[in-house]
């Protein structure tokens, strides 16, 4: 072994520093007038279409409004929430930067580093209250969103008719039983990231948004208290879906996004039938795919229901994307957002990311089935709760992720996940 | 008669009255005749400057960080502004009562106890074993060095993919006839810490012989020669003349190891993830101090828990070099001008 570790961190933090240095630069100034202006822009798309996306918008707010430029930085998204913690205690951070609201930009705000945004009545019209609500604290936005992402599961046709499946599955019995169709046919039934934790408690976040009421989830929101009976009852139901063994082997240490082995890959390749997820999924699978093409067979479903929940029928839960400008943005930076919200920026938005614009005059331009179906549930649904991770901040988000890891581990039970959670509240 | 790494032998000892101690061996020439204040202020000024750059980013980049680290850890603090929730030492508390972080210290321990075990015996007769003229020792030598000079992340990941369920491992056992023998390497909690054994042993065992073969080249071959005609079999003078004089090696080379197996966190944190590791009771203080930590903004409860693993190795490393490594490092590491 060797005593170096100590200098290869120092030296990890010097490079950091040369990264962060080399991409701070101005926009402290502030914007005038009559002045020239210049923004940062961090965004997470480092490669294909998502990259240009970017590149065209600026150039196209710079013809408009001349004097106005604005740098961009793609950052790989693992990478993004490090690297903007460190930038907005530096002073040194981007105009504008990547906001998934929540907990997380909950502790932006109250640390007084984002600004609120204004919010033209066009663009308020067009994308509606629901999705603002997610970046709305106190009244104030402070997130403009770009893209909804509803979870569901995503499946393959070709997987499901070879194994002889006719009906998709609406109740979790019925999921259970396509399980056993699929296994006897020889395929692997769901595949699983459970390396990131994240896919893994998304299955516990949707059996608790079965099993608890919306004023339940509320509440948690409100007091970060899980003792309501439903948050056992959910890791319960967890636990008796997972005893029939559903998952691809050795999800534990399968990846989500990485690599032809990981869970979207596994979907991609055709070596697993189904992945519950949310809606950049078609995009991370069509990267993963032999062509790097779509998946043409893949469809979706929402998550079954489950019985004796106090759920309303036909709730969603999904993320949202958005941008948000920090304390020291100039005005400029409100106005590029409501101009990323144009019914053709953000159909441009939409086709670039495979994925479901925030603005309803542009869902038109989704032409994915598997997308379209999610946004007709979605447009159908009775409320769409914000992933409980992502609402409930890093460190109880965290907690969730690890309790539920344990459990499919079979290490864990209900109880432990609660607990879990009560525990991660003395370390905040 | 030990022939020890310390200069301090060899060295004319300086006269009390010279005011720099410089472990430099030079010889004392005859004071010049001026005893003016000159050559003194020259040498101090000499040493600022070749010293002062590196002492410069020491205390910048290690001692520094370290004692912020110290003040954070009394805090909660989400990592944005400055931290104002002063706690005390209530996160301390928080970490020893948690039973996941007694879990890591756990895997630590065991982590430290099983690299001396595996590595220390087999690095020693390999180096035995490559220290003789044969065929090919020169590619047996570097096919036990290169794992140690790949990065982690390489290892890591390319260990990760073979030990998978569906991964190679499994799948040349059972096309070997051996399906009984597939099991999950990586995610069953009796197993796991046995995988990352072996990977750390692969790995960290070429740096071991490498060191070891250094110090069988400084034993004078006399011994060896005197030992032969008095009739010594090879085993007896392994015995007898090699072990004891590797010995000073060896216990260097047992710091490091027990040094790098207390700050384990690449190998861990690549191949089992950060929430999967806990699971997989391959959790160290490191993977521990980076989940609870950074990954779940509890920024003042990570910074406490970096003082903890900071301590802890401190107070190993302390007391290995106080009674074990003190004859080796007489005067190297220590004021000791006995």
């Amino acid at each position: 072994m060797k005593a170096r570790k100590l200098l290869a961190v120092s030296a990890a933090m010097v490079m950091g520093a040369a990264g962060l240095t080399a991409c701070g630069g101005g926009g402290d100034d502030g914007g005038s007038a009559s002045g020239d202006v210049e923004m940062t822009l961090w965004h997470n798309s480092t490669t294909g279409p998502g990259k240009a996306y970017w590149e065209d918008m600026v150039s196209a707010f710079a013809a408009e409004n001349a004097g106005v430029t604005i740098k961009l930085q793609a950052i790989q998204n693992e990478d993004m929430d490090g690297k903007l913690q460190t930038a907005l205690n530096s002073g040194d951070a981007p105009d504008l930067f990547m906001a998934r609201g929540g907990g997380k930009l909950n502790a932006v705000v109250e640390a007084g580093q984002a600004q609120p945004l204004t919010i033209d009545d066009a663009t308020r019209t067009a994308v509606g209250d629901a999705a603002f609500s997610a970046f709305t604290i106190d009244d104030e936005v402070y997130g403009m969103p770009m893209s909804i992402l509803p979870g569901g599961i995503y499946y393959s046709k070709d997987l499901f008719a070879q194994a002889g499946i006719t009906e998709l599955p609406t109740t979790i019995e019925d999921l259970e039983a396509v399980v056993e169709q699929l296994k006897a046919a020889d395929i692997a039934p769901i595949a699983l990231g459970a390396k990131d934790a994240w896919p893994a408690a998304h299955w516990y976040y949707f059996f608790a948004l079965r099993a608890c009421s919306q004023e339940t989830l509320d509440a948690a929101t409100a007091e970060m208290t899980f003792d309501d009976p439903c948050w056992t009852k959910a890791g319960d139901d967890l636990a008796a879906f997972s005893a029939t063994e559903p998952f691809n082997e050795g999800f534990l240490t399968t990846s989500a996004q990485q690599g032809a082995g990981s869970s979207a890959g596994l979907l991609a390749n055709h070596q697993a039938a189904m992945e519950l997820m949310g809606a950049w999924d078609p995009g991370v699978i069509a990267s993963l795919t032999p062509d790097e093409k779509s998946l043409p067979d893949l469809g979706w479903f929402p998550f079954p229901t489950v019985s004796g929940g106090e759920g309303a029928e036909g709730a969603m839960m999904g993320g949202l994307d958005g941008m948000s400008c920090s304390k020291d943005a100039p005005a400029e930076c409100s106005e590029f957002l409501n101009f990323l919200m144009t019914q053709e920026n953000q159909e441009a938005y939409a086709t670039a990311f495979q994925t479901l614009p925030a603005s309803q005059d542009a869902q038109a331009v989704v032409t994915d089935p598997a997308l379209k179906d999610v946004l007709a549930t979605y447009n159908e649904a009775p409320y769409v709760s914000l992933w409980l991770d992502t609402l409930y901040g890093q460190n109880v988000g965290n907690a969730l992720n690890a309790g539920v890891v344990n459990l499919l581990a079979g290490e864990g039970d209900s109880d432990a996940i609660v607990q879990g959670v009560v525990d991660a509240a003395a370390k905040e | 008669m030990s022939d020890t790494l310390g200069e301090g032998k060899l060295a004319v000892s300086p006269s009390p009255e010279a005011s720099v101690t410089g472990g430099d061996g030079a010889r004392k020439a005859p004071s010049p005749a001026r005893r003016a204040s000159g050559p003194d202020w020259r040498k101090r000024f000499e040493i600022a400057l070749l010293t002062g750059p590196a002492i410069i980013m020491f205390v910048a980049f290690v001692i520094f960080p370290v004692v912020l680290a110290a003040y954070y850890g009394f805090f909660k603090w989400k990592g944005f502004g400055p931290p104002t929730e002063f706690v005390g030492l209530e996160n301390y508390l928080t970490i020893f009562r948690d039973s996941t972080f007694q879990d890591a210290l756990q895997h630590n321990a065991v982590i430290v106890v099983l690299s001396l075990v595996l590595q220390g015996p087999a690095a020693v007769l390999l180096a035995l074993l490559l220290n003789q003229k044969m065929r090919g020792r020169s590619l047996v030598r570097v096919l036990i060095f290169v794992p140690y000079v790949v990065s982690e992340v390489i290892v890591g990941t390319g260990w990760s993919l073979m030990l998978q369920t569906n991964g190679a491992v499994n799948d040349l056992l059972t096309k070997a006839g051996l399906p009984d023998w597939t099991v999950d390497w990586l995610s069953d909690p009796n197993i796991a810490i046995w995988s990352l054994m072996l990977i750390i042993t692969w790995k960290y065992i070429g740096f071991a012989v490498i060191l070891f073969l250094a110090g069988l080249q400084s034993i004078p071959e006399e011994l060896f020669e005197a030992a032969a005609i008095d009739g010594a079999t090879y085993w007896q003078t392994q015995r007898r003349i090699t072990l004891p004089l590797l010995g000073p090696t060896i216990r260097i080379w047992a710091f490091l190891s027990m040094i790098g197996a207390l700050q384990l966190f690449d190998l861990v944190y690549i191949i089992w993830g950060q929430y999967v590791a806990a699971t997989a009771g391959t959790s160290t203080m490191a993977t521990y101090m980076v989940v609870n930590g950074r990954n779940a903004g509890n920024y003042g409860f990570g910074n406490a828990v970096a003082v903890v693993l900071f301590l802890i190795s401190l107070v190993i490393a302390l007391t290995y070099q106080r009674f074990v490594l003190k004859r080796d490092t007489e005067g190297a590491l220590t004021e000791g001008k006995k």
